[in-house]
């Protein structure tokens, strides 16, 4: 019973508010009048939209600059590196040493259409390649030779002794040549 | 949307204009500028198609659901705006200017008055499970909707908050003695 009164009270206090809020309640049809204008004014501007065009204008912009001073520094790079003669027949010890075999390298002369571009820039790779090669082989020569600068402090007088023990199936009479010999 | 949707949708915003305003107002803390402004918001979602109504549920209940979130975004867009604001050095706007209502004599009323402090100081959710049922005459399916929960979340919330303004109510007839109108049980004497 308390509880009912309790929740029809409730009710009316809302109803009652209800009332109060219909009264102070903005007309229709001007929120819905300065909705459209605000629509018409985000047409009109867009700071989201113009920030996107900008920043989209600036990627294009920066795209092309790059992709224009690229092509001018390659070929100078093609003209500092000209690919060596001997290109195609590397060294022998080298083709047996190198890690990467001459079927990966890239087919220069297999292509006869390509580019001259193109074509000088897989020789520079190719260059590179060969250069890369031979440091490779000279590391691991210099690797395989290589000796401890104390390996000489190992080594001892008394070195022969222990190279000279007897062996097991050695004769008795040869082992007594080990003995140490006694005086009585 | 073309023209005949739109036409058609405003004459159904426009019967359900007051009470939507009144729940905008509920989520927006009674602020009546804030209110009004994310009603305008609301009604440029859906000039837009930004917000859609589908058909899924009543359009009633898809427009406060439409209303709660435009206000709950209003209301963070704000606090970030002023901490920007205050971390910059600046003085941080004030935002539109709090109008208040027309004070009409019922507003006035200690009661109403004492009720409104009661409601601001319950739970968000509280408060939105009571403006739906008692304010709005939804049912519970329809306010979990609205609120975007369960109907058991909603009516955990629906009763907690119900019991709060009953302690509430006890309170305010003790403290300020404010008859509220209990009639007195004639067969006690």
């Amino acid at each position: 019973m308390e509880s009912d009164w309790e929740e029809k009270k409730i009710q009316a206090l809302y109803s009652e508010l209800k009332s109060a809020d219909e009264q102070a309640a903005p007309h229709f049809g001007r929120v819905w009048n300065r909705a459209h204008q605000g629509q018409r004014r985000i047409r009109a501007f867009n700071p989201a939209f113009v920030a996107a065009t900008a920043l989209l204008v600036c990627a294009l912009v920066s795209l092309a600059v790059w992709s224009r001073y690229t092509q001018q520094t390659q070929p100078a790079v093609a003209v500092n590196n000209p690919p060596p003669a001997t290109v195609n027949t590397p060294p022998a010890s080298v083709a047996m040493t190198t890690p990467i075999s001459n079927d990966q390298l890239p087919p220069v002369q297999k292509r006869r259409n390509i580019k001259p571009s193109l074509q000088t820039r897989l020789s520079a790779q190719r260059n590179t390649l060969v250069v890369t090669n031979q440091k490779l082989t000279r590391d691991a020569k210099a690797i395989t030779s290589w000796q401890s600068p104390t390996a000489s402090l190992l080594s001892s007088p008394s070195d022969d002794i222990y190279s000279s023990f007897p062996q097991l199936n050695q004769s008795a009479t040869d082992l007594k040549s080990f003995l140490p010999a006694r005086s009585n | 949307m073309d023209s005949i949707d739109i036409s058609e949708l405003k004459d159904e915003l426009e019967k359900l204009h007051s009470a939507s305003f009144g729940w905008a107002l509920s989520c927006c803390r009674r602020d009546h500028a804030e209110a009004e402004e994310v009603l305008q918001t609301v009604y440029l979602k859906i000039f837009e198609g930004k917000a859609r109504y589908r058909g899924e549920a009543s359009l009633k209940t898809w427009l406060f659901a439409v209303i709660r979130k435009t206000a709950i975004g209003e209301y963070r867009k704000r606090v970030l705006r002023n901490l920007v604001f205050l971390g910059s050095g600046e003085k941080p706007s004030e935002g539109p200017a709090v109008t208040e209502a027309p004070t009409t004599a019922f507003e006035k009323s200690e009661t109403q008055k004492l009720f409104r402090v009661a409601l601001a100081k319950l739970p968000p959710r509280q408060r939105e499970a009571l403006h739906l049922v008692f304010y709005q005459d939804l049912s519970l399916r329809e306010a979990a909707d609205v609120m975007g929960i369960s109907i058991g979340s909603a009516r955990q919330h629906y009763e907690r908050g119900k019991k709060h303004l009953r302690e509430w109510l006890s309170e305010t007839e003790v403290e300020y003695g404010i008859g509220l109108g209990r009639k007195e049980n004639p067969g006690a004497v």
